[in-house]
């Protein structure tokens, strides 16, 4: 795989994106009417669940350029060489159930929220102080803005009964027969949504939901990357984001992988290419890097070939003790991927057995598949570090800096990126305005639907 | 909307100081253009010489990046001048030294990439770059639109509209939360698509309200006759009046109708995008919700012209509501202008969205009931999002929303006589 080759698919990948969020509305969005949505997982899961991120909003958001901009804060300001920060709660802002928020309920969220994730959260401390909340931390956090606009950080509280409420453009009013219902906030902050309410039908294999969107059943359905071409093919009008999930092979020093040489030697032997050309079906972009071409610029210093006379010589003669291979999700598409890198370890001698999904022990060698929600070089490689379970912040902002401290992390050959995947969606005719967010996320409160008043 | 004619004056000024800087700005910017990687090549060959040292060096670049491969040759030009300014001399086909040049770009913008490869050792160096932007006209078969950008803007524009205040011409830009006031910077010429161009902030106002906007918010700001402007949102009035050459802002809550003509206001909907249909005075009949509304000069006298929710244009003429034909192809925003051609009155209107990429601008004009293309449709990158009539009346002033990254431009659109 040619370093060109990997670019070029990068910056048209960033083309295809461009045009797939491009809005060519001349006329009004209309209001009402029900948007109907279909998925293969749970609605409310993080950090990509739809009716979380209808439900509540977050202290900041992400802008189309990475910087963090202001949502449920007004504006923020950094103090103490970024080991304290304050933000300034936008007023006039209710819970769906009528409670006004306040500084209090954004710290007393976010506490929760940390206590819950047990990743732990960048900062030490968080708590309200008159109309804003300050966060202070023991390292310095200089990207806690664009860090609180993740998903996983939204604000929420229990209302009397015990459910969900945000501030967000919709609120939660029931689920029956797989389907959560949720209908429009009128006194949402940010503006009534469009569509009166959004029905999200959960657990669907695509095969279902394609289904349905061709007899209109449903509005809106996903389309896996490896789907695309036959979507295209069938005619659907999919949205495409830019690169937002990273597949990489993570390698735990253990075992037969305790040295780095051994670490070194799967990297080598992975066959990126072929994951690309036939189970992704020429989507996303080939890497070997943490962040992706369009958002660094720099990913093509990280080679992706494949070396397999170099695997094997540092292998040498090593034992060939069985080692397990996982992938994070029990998808065809991601045991496919699996089978064909155990392969690929096994022509370098190495002795890899695909485990099935959801073993009780944690294989040495997982096949994950990693969201990114950030949009600007280093808020994106920190939240990468973190959810590699890497500790740290990188510090300084130009490319070289990221450059050096990627190149620091992906020397210990623990991680090993492998593609760069899209997020794709699909919409019917009847929906207008339909764009993803810079993360891959349809943004379904600014979408409506043709023929509704 | 605006009144055609108002302050005639304000057009004069505007016409004289405004076109001779686009002539200006199209006639540098190529050289200008050309001359934007003057910096960047001296600063990437300053990196470079930095970790090669004096000495003959094999120079490789690349573009991996949205430049123009007609570009390459002069930026090579350009680094390879400016090595040799350092003693390091490209062109040594066998030298143990490699250069590699990347012209790279992200998010940001360029990103040149530099790798330095002598022996098994690599070392890296790189510069961001600012890639710049450029601008597209076309015409038209009876006439042609022609749009000026006026500012670029990464905030949402409602309005903008240029005002005279003690001589100084100031644009007042409607943001959701802020009204801004920018003077033009005589001293910058800077290119078109850049941030703000030659106009810079001269002063802001918070936009004081209670009540959440809706998501799809539009705004309008108004000459008005005994102060500055009124600038019109949904459920909220701001007045801006002058003290000396400063302007000063006062915002409130309000469900004040609007001004859609000269002499009729229309009930603007706080919860949605569109008018109830509810007027005052009114023409004493039901009118359906409408997007927007504006006089017309009609042979009989003055009528009105208006874009339906349902997506129907009517007209009322001598109190008859009529739908017009032709206007199927029509966004839900106009403006009426005045020109020199043709009946001298022309319906400036966005697409629809029909197409599959982008938005247009074309103009029409209404003869009896039938709406009439009279020009090609001007193509817009992005999308159309307003249309206001300028203050003189000849004029509109068109937003656009551009996205990737997202950004709005403020545009004049005007028509001139093939």
């Amino acid at each position: 795989m040619g370093r060109r080759f990997v670019i070029s698919r990068g910056v048209a990948w960033l083309m295809l994106a461009c045009v797939a969020a491009s809005a060519c509305a001349g006329t009004r969005p209309h209001y009402g009417g029900t948007l109907r949505i279909e998925t293969q997982g749970d609605p409310w899961q993080m950090p990509d669940g739809i009716a979380r991120r209808l439900v509540l909003d977050t202290l900041t958001t992400v802008g189309d350029t990475g910087g963090a901009r202001p949502a449920l804060a007004m504006r923020w300001e950094s103090q103490n060489a970024d080991h304290r920060w304050e933000f300034w709660i936008r007023p006039g802002v209710h819970f769906q159930d009528g409670e006004a928020l306040s500084a209090d309920a954004v710290a007393a969220a976010l506490t929760d929220t940390c206590s819950h994730t047990g990743a732990g959260c960048p900062w030490s401390a968080v708590h309200g102080v008159g109309p804003s909340v300050v966060f202070t931390s023991d390292s310095p956090a200089p990207d806690l803005p664009e860090l609180l606009a993740q998903t996983q950080f939204g604000i929420g509280r229990q209302d009397a009964s015990g459910a969900v409420v945000g501030t967000g453009p919709f609120r939660v009013t029931g689920f029956a027969n797989g389907a959560l219902t949720l209908v429009a906030n009128d006194d949402c902050w940010a503006g009534r949504p469009f569509a009166d309410a959004v029905e999200v039908r959960t657990r669907r294999t695509i095969r279902d939901q394609w289904l349905d969107l061709s007899v209109g059943k449903t509005d809106i359905v996903e389309v896996p990357p490896e789907l695309l071409r036959q979507a295209q093919q069938q005619h659907l009008n999919a949205l495409v984001s830019r690169p937002v999930d990273l597949l990489a092979l993570t390698i735990s020093p253990s075992g037969a992988f305790v040295s780095r040489e051994m670490r070194q030697a799967a990297a080598l032997a992975v066959d990126r290419t072929a994951l690309y050309n036939v189970i992704f079906q020429k989507q996303g972009e080939v890497t070997a890097s943490l962040l992706p071409q369009g958002l660094s610029g720099y990913s093509f210093l990280f080679l992706s070939d494949r070396d397999l006379d170099r695997a094997r010589a540092l292998r040498g003669g090593a034992n060939a003790s069985l080692t397990m291979l996982g992938a994070d999700d029990a998808g065809a598409t991601m045991q496919l991927a699996a089978a064909r890198l155990a392969l690929n370890l096994h022509e370098a001698g190495f002795n890899v057995q695909v485990t099935q999904a959801g073993s009780r022990q944690p294989p040495t060698l997982a096949l994950r598949r990693v969201h990114l929600e950030a949009a600007s070089p280093r808020p994106a490689l920190d939240e990468m570090l973190a959810r590699f379970g890497q500790n740290g912040t990188v510090n300084g902002t130009d490319a070289a800096v990221l450059w050096q401290a990627e190149r620091g992390v992906l020397d210990n050959e623990a991680i090993v990126p492998l593609l760069w995947l899209p997020r794709a969606w699909a919409a019917g005719e009847r929906v207008r305005d339909l764009r993803l967010s810079v993360d891959g996320e349809p943004l379904l409160a600014d979408a409506s639907l043709e023929g509704a008043k | 909307m605006m009144s055609a004619g108002y302050n005639p004056p304000q057009r004069m000024i505007y016409k004289r100081s405004f076109w001779p800087v686009v002539v200006a700005l199209m006639l540098v910017l190529p050289a200008a253009h050309a001359a934007n990687w003057e910096q960047p090549a001296g600063d990437l060959a300053k990196q470079i010489a930095a970790l090669t040292g004096p000495g003959s060096v094999k120079l490789t670049i690349r573009n991996e990046s949205s430049l123009a491969s007609g570009e390459i040759p002069g930026i090579r030009k350009l680094l390879e001048r400016d090595l040799r300014g350092f003693g390091v001399v490209a062109g040594g086909s066998d030298s143990a030294t490699l250069i590699r040049v990347t012209l790279s770009e992200n998010l940001q913008g360029g990103l040149w990439v530099a790798e330095v490869v002598e022996g098994t050792e690599t070392r890296v160096t790189m510069l961001p770059v600012s890639l710049g932007a450029t601008v597209t006209a076309t015409g038209g078969p009876s006439l042609t639109l022609r749009r000026t950008l006026l500012m670029t803007e990464p905030d949402p524009v409602l309005d903008a509209q240029m005002f005279s205040i003690g001589g100084v011409q100031r644009l007042v830009v409607l943001e959701p939360e802020r009204i801004v006031s920018y003077v033009r910077n005589a001293a910058v010429l800077a290119p078109a698509g850049t941030a703000s161009g030659n106009w810079i902030e001269d002063q802001h106002f918070a936009i004081a309200h209670t009540r959440p906007f809706p998501r799809d918010l539009r705004g309008e700001l108004v000459a008005a006759q005994d102060h500055l402007f009124d600038a019109y949102l949904p459920g909220a009035l701001c007045s801006g009046t002058t003290t000396g050459v400063q302007i000063t802002v006062a915002c409130a809550d309000s469900d004040d109708p609007w001004p859609i003509g000269a002499s009729q206001r229309a009930f603007y909907n706080a919860m949605r995008d569109s008018f109830t249909g509810v007027l005052a005075p009114g023409f004493g009949m039901e009118l359906p919700p409408f997007y927007q509304a504006s006089d017309i000069p009609r042979p009989t006298g003055t009528g009105m012209l208006m874009n339906g929710v349902d997506g129907r244009v009517m007209l009322i003429e001598n109190n008859v509501l009529k739908p017009v034909n032709g206007g199927n192809d029509w966004g839900s925003d106009f403006a009426v202008i005045r020109s020199e051609c043709g009946s001298g009155v022309q319906v400036l209107v966005s697409g629809s969205g029909a197409a599959a990429m982008g938005d247009s601008l074309s103009a029409y004009e209404i003869a009896g009931r039938e709406a009439i293309v009279v020009s090609a449709p001007l193509t817009v990158e992005g999308a159309v999002t307003a249309i206001h009539a300028a203050n003189d009346g000849a004029s509109a002033t068109v937003i656009v929303r551009r996205d990737a990254p997202a950004r709005y431009e403020v545009w004049n659109g005007s028509a001139f006589c093939n």
